[in-house]
């Protein structure tokens, strides 16, 4: 390999991860913490009990849309699991006449949605988005037309992809210097850490962000499908296909016990099913459709079975997807890690935490390199000066934001219109007065404050638990709940390292009056060794 | 057998590391030389080549690959804590 061409690469790594580097920080670390989404969405709603029949929520389930929405149009129930918070069902009432059948956009329409807890019946607990705040955060961002977060996101990501390669080719000794780390050495200690949480993981960054690019890949390339398809609708019948649609009769009959079904149907799948979709209840002509688990395979795209409604009849099975679709389904699959256990999701997680690190050790990495080289370390020209507050902002200001999310959730009254809106936008305050702080007051400062900040209050959120409710850390591990009473562990320990890490920032500077410029080398050189 | 395919990738990463001079000098208090080096680097390999069988044993041919990637990730990540922040016994490193 020439010279010229590795300070090309070098060159691109360093731009294409610095530009998008904080969208890319977000993206990692709401991913992350998604692969505890449903996890989350029970520890967000601690009144909730755990289900451990699903065949009970699923027969409430049956009972409440009978009674609530009998003659719509169809009715979806997803199947309830002991790691679920209970059945958000949702019904599509009849399209009255002139208005357009089968809008999108109407899931989050909360007067036709009910919860239904373990005990099969309706539950109201706090309002909250819960884990699938992190989940569509991680692709759709906030306060911003989804559209263009994806496309941000995809840009992002893409960039992503080409500091990996570049990175591999400029950082050529990741391979050689795979064991080393030096620490307390400035700059070289920093690279030392950026390399190994690369390395280290670095199946899974590449995994994980050419799946995330296929899962956007047809919004970003959308070319293959408008050169061979003209209706959209074509698409999603080769690419999701259904049985074929009855006309409602207009004569009652009884819906068959949906149980009965849903045991049928995870016999002959031999897996779990996941949703359970009615159509046209209570006619003669309905239909039940169960789609299996994806926990049990890799594809996401998983099959299908569609029942008649009344007689418990299998009337149509979903044909075996083509080559290319079972692809993407299967690297969705991956990407998303739903076939996970436990271990296998706490693999990810630390996965997770390792790319999180590399693309704050390299962002962090860039103004260390360059502090060495200005010409006046006391007036850094306006670039340093811009990358090293935003850098405080973003990497500093996101996890305190998170924590006072947690926070709102504990702490807002049930009552509180728009409450799981609230939630939301506490982070984002919480976040802007800590981005505000980093502009304001410098860096040396602001880190350590920020970090411990974070850490007291992560810290503080199980004890509280266990001290003002009762559904504290101990209960929950005592009544053999590990996911709960894990959450609660997981967010003591990340305070923990939030506050050494503050404490390691703040001891390199005993003495303001010392030259800033080694005390900030060494305090950034502290930094990673904690973090790592 | 997941758990020994993570086993047998964590011992070979321990010992590619102790290949590496640094390691060796650090953890056995002398220079590596040339035939105990590639013993060291031969056993590596062999157990990360091994560790591919239990995976595939534990989890099939779809997961199992998955799931070895995994044991390496898991393996390499420990063997290099391990080996990097460890106390040594008695010696300054």
């Amino acid at each position: 390999m020439s010279k010229g061409f590795r300070q090309s690469q070098a060159f691109l790594h360093t731009w294409s991860g610095l530009l998008l580097g904080w969208i890319l920080f977000l993206v990692f670390v709401a991913g992350t913490i998604a692969f505890w989404r449903e996890g989350l969405n029970r520890w967000m709603r601690p009144e909730i009990a755990r289900v451990e029949q699903p065949m009970r929520v699923l027969a409430g389930s049956q009972a409440f849309l009978a009674s609530k929405a009998p003659d719509a149009k169809s009715w979806i129930i997803p199947v309830a699991t002991e790691r679920s918070t209970g059945a958000q069902v949702f019904w599509v009432p009849q399209p009255k006449p002139g208005e357009e059948r089968g809008r999108r956009g109407r899931r989050g329409r909360s007067d036709t949605q009910a919860l239904i807890g373990a005990d099969g019946q309706v539950a109201q607990p706090r309002e909250t988005r819960g884990g699938e705040f992190f989940y569509r955060f991680h692709f759709d961002l906030h306060y911003m037309p989804v559209i263009w977060a994806r496309w941000l996101v995809g840009f992002a990501t893409m960039m992503m992809l080409v500091a990996i390669v570049s990175g591999i080719v400029t950082h050529k000794k990741i391979f050689k210097d795979f064991f080393t780390l030096r620490r307390a050495k400035g700059q070289r200690s920093w690279l030392d850490g950026h390399n190994a949480t690369a390395a280290l993981a670095l199946p899974f960054h590449l995994m994980i962000t050419y799946t995330g690019l296929v899962t956007l890949m047809a919004l970003l390339m959308p070319w293959a499908v408008v050169a061979n398809y003209t209706d959209e609708r074509t698409v999603f019948a080769t690419l999701f296909p259904t049985a074929s649609v009855v006309e409602r009769t207009g004569r009652p009959a009884p819906l068959i016990d949906l149980r009965l079904i849903a045991a049928h149907a995870e016999r002959r799948l031999g897996a779990p099913a996941s949703f359970i979709e009615v159509s046209d209840p209570g006619d003669a002509a309905a239909r039940v459709s169960v789609s299996q688990s994806a926990s049990s395979m890799l594809s996401s795209r998983t099959p299908r079975l569609t029942y008649d409604g009344v007689t418990g009849r299998l009337v149509w099975q979903s044909p075996p997807p083509g080559a290319a679709a079972e692809t993407a389904g299967a690297m969705i699959g991956l990407h998303a890690g739903r076939f996970a256990g436990n271990g296998g999701r706490w693999l990810y997680f630390l996965c997770g935490i390792a790319g999180t690190l590399m693309i704050a050790s390299g962002l962090v990495l860039w103004t260390v390199k360059r502090r060495e080289r200005l010409t006046d370390p006391a007036r850094p020209h306006f670039g340093f000066r811009f990358v090293e507050r935003l850098n405080v902002a973003v990497i500093g200001g996101f996890p305190l934001g998170i924590a006072c999310f947690f926070w709102a959730n504990r702490l807002l009254p049930a009552t509180l219109r728009g409450r799981a809106d609230w939630e939301i936008h506490a982070l984002f305050i919480a976040w802007a007065a800590a981005a505000l702080t980093a502009f304001v007051v410098r860096p040396a400062r602001v880190w350590p404050s920020l970090f411990a900040a974070t850490g007291w209050l992560l810290v503080a959120l199980p004890a509280y638990d266990i001290v003002a409710t009762d559904h504290g850390m101990f209960t929950s591990l005592a009544i053999g709940d590990l996911m709960i009473g894990g959450i609660g562990a997981t967010i003591v320990v990340f305070g923990i390292g939030f506050i050494l890490l503050a404490r390691r920032v703040a001891r390199y500077q005993p003495n303001p009056k010392r030259v800033r410029k080694a005390a900030a080398a060494a305090t950034s050189a502290t930094m990673l060794e904690v973090a790592e | 057998m997941s758990i020994v395919s993570f086993l047998l990738a964590m011992a070979g990463f321990v010992l590619l590391g102790l290949a590496t001079d640094t390691h060796h000098r650090r953890r056995f208090g002398y220079s590596l030389q040339g035939r105990r080096c590639t013993m060291l680097r031969m056993g590596g390999w062999l157990a990360l080549v091994a560790s591919v069988a239990p995976a595939i044993l534990a989890r099939g041919w779809i997961f199992g690959p998955i799931l070895w990637v995994g044991a390496i990730m898991a393996g390499a990540g420990v063997a290099f804590l391990t080996l990097n922040l460890l106390p040594m016994r008695g010696t300054l490193p």
